[in-house]
């Protein structure tokens, strides 16, 4: 069990395996993240880093051959027991993907729909949510005055921030990131990198990158997985500066991978 | 990309490795000029500075390039940062050879009192810290840590050189106040060779960081 330092964990996975078909993709893993840090998670492509974050919010349950054995603990709650809604799994653990994905509807629209799905319809209050989210996501200033226009004319960055005050739209504690900057150019990847630093003031933040230089930028703890095992996870500066395992050190100095 | 990384590192470790032989060169010369009281030998050591500090500048610049260009982790961030503090011991090393070549300079033309040096055990006390320095280079070519391991002991037998040294050059000062000039000189070389022996610790450090990732402390 990688226990991360003394530090509050909000997710904890315990002997988690999974399975697509017969292929094994997730071993034994068990960790801990940490609240109101951001944990990265790095290794080679294929690795499961993206499997792992998929977990997190359940998103591999529409996986048809995908099956899964140990538990995620959330607040202490199993999120894979019969009775957990992943419905409000996903409002709490909120995702970010690859690829920028608006909804191809006004920029405001975009932002207010899961506050509508989850029952939200006061005018003023939503006006409220969106104003806050497109603040939190660092969007506010650069689209004020254009609230209705569609979020398809954006530009790649901006449309990446808007799916970030999307997902801060209905409140979540978490907030997954499966490689959010590897569409984006440098200036809109540290405008991200900037506002994630931002967002673990109020939100835990999970990020998949193969960008190892981000990762070290960015977070705070890191994992390293290497053919669906954890194989060591610390402190971020204890991984890019003097990590335990030999597979860790060989992979983050270029040596495989 | 990592592997002509790799390749440009391990030209840069030559690199550094000849610049620290350069720098032992010229403190094993300058005191061979010193037992041999030979202004040549001094004279050629104090022309080798130039390109010691050449040298030195130009792999600082190519340590900060390799930085820039690859954002180097783990042991190839520590293998940089080993290299950077070596290159700085060395470029002292070598300085303070020049410092006993001027000594040399400065004391030869009196030919009285020239078995001074060995008297005091100045070469003796050379070639403890020359083994130290050597050993510390070899531990960073070859990652091997056994080269270093009796550095605190072995400094310790240094400093207690120079002691000995200070307390037998005030004595030969009281018996003959003619040989001031040289023993005062032959203190200082004394203390020049003593920071030597400091600066092979100082690299035993860093090589053992490089290799181990623990910073730790040769006192």
């Amino acid at each position: 069990m990688v226990n991360l330092m003394s530090e509050q964990s909000i997710i904890r996975t315990s002997n988690l395996n999974l399975w697509y078909g017969e292929k094994t993709a997730l071993k034994d893993i068990s960790m801990e993240v940490p609240d109101r840090r951001v944990t990265a998670l790095i290794g080679p492509s294929g690795c499961g880093k993206s499997t792992l974050i998929r977990c997190f919010n359940r998103m591999n349950d529409l996986v048809d051959i995908c099956r899964i054995t140990g538990r995620i603990d959330f607040h202490g709650n199993n999120i894979y027991a019969k009775e957990s809604d992943p419905v409000e799994i996903r409002r709490k653990i909120g995702m970010v993907f690859q690829k920028p994905n608006p909804f191809p509807k006004s920029i405001y629209e975009n932002v207010a729909y899961g506050p509508r799905i989850h029952g939200m319809n006061d005018k003023k209050r939503l006006d409220e949510i969106v104003e806050k989210s497109l603040r939190n996501a660092a969007l506010w200033e650069e689209v004020k005055e254009r609230l209705q226009d569609s979020a398809m004319g954006l530009s790649g960055g901006q449309q990446q921030r808007l799916c970030i005050a999307r997902t801060l739209a209905v409140e979540p504690e978490v907030i997954l990131m499966d490689e959010p900057c590897s569409a984006l150019d440098p200036i809109a990847t540290s405008k991200i990198e900037t506002l994630i630093n931002d967002l673990k003031k109020q939100y835990c933040v999970i990020i998949v990158t193969h960008n190892m230089q981000q990762a070290a930028r960015v977070s705070d703890y890191t994992g390293f997985m290497y053919l669906g095992e954890m194989i060591e996870c610390g402190t971020t500066t204890q991984i890019f500066e003097h990590p335990k395992e030999e597979l860790t050190e060989n992979y983050i100095t270029g040596r495989f991978g | 990309m990592s592997e002509k990384f790799h390749t440009e590192m391990e030209v840069a470790k030559g690199k550094v490795l000849l610049m620290g032989h350069l720098a032992v060169g010229m403190l094993e010369d300058a005191v061979l000029a010193l037992e041999e009281n030979d202004p040549h030998r001094a004279e050629e050591v104090r022309k080798r500075k130039r390109d010691l500090s050449d040298q030195a500048n130009a792999l600082e610049e190519e340590m900060y390039r390799l930085i820039a260009l690859y954002q180097p982790m783990a042991k190839d961030m520590r293998m940089i940062a080993c290299s950077l503090r070596l290159i700085s011991s060395a470029e002292r090393i070598g300085r303070y050879g020049k410092d006993i070549a001027n000594v040399v300079l400065a004391t030869y033309s009196d030919q009285r009192f020239d078995d001074l040096v060995s008297a005091l055990s100045l070469p003796h006390m050379a070639s403890l810290v020359i083994g130290m320095i050597n050993d510390s280079l070899e531990a960073y070519r070859n990652e091997d840590l056994t080269r270093v391991a009796h550095h605190s002991a072995r400094d310790d037998t240094v400093d207690a050189l120079r002691h000995t040294i200070f307390r037998d050059g005030i004595t030969y000062m009281m018996e003959d106040p003619r040989t001031i000039t040289r023993c005062t000189n032959y203190l200082m070389v004394a203390r020049y060779l003593e920071r030597c022996g400091d600066h092979a610790c100082k690299i035993a450090e860093k090589v053992t960081y490089m290799v181990t990732g623990d910073q730790i402390e040769i006192r």
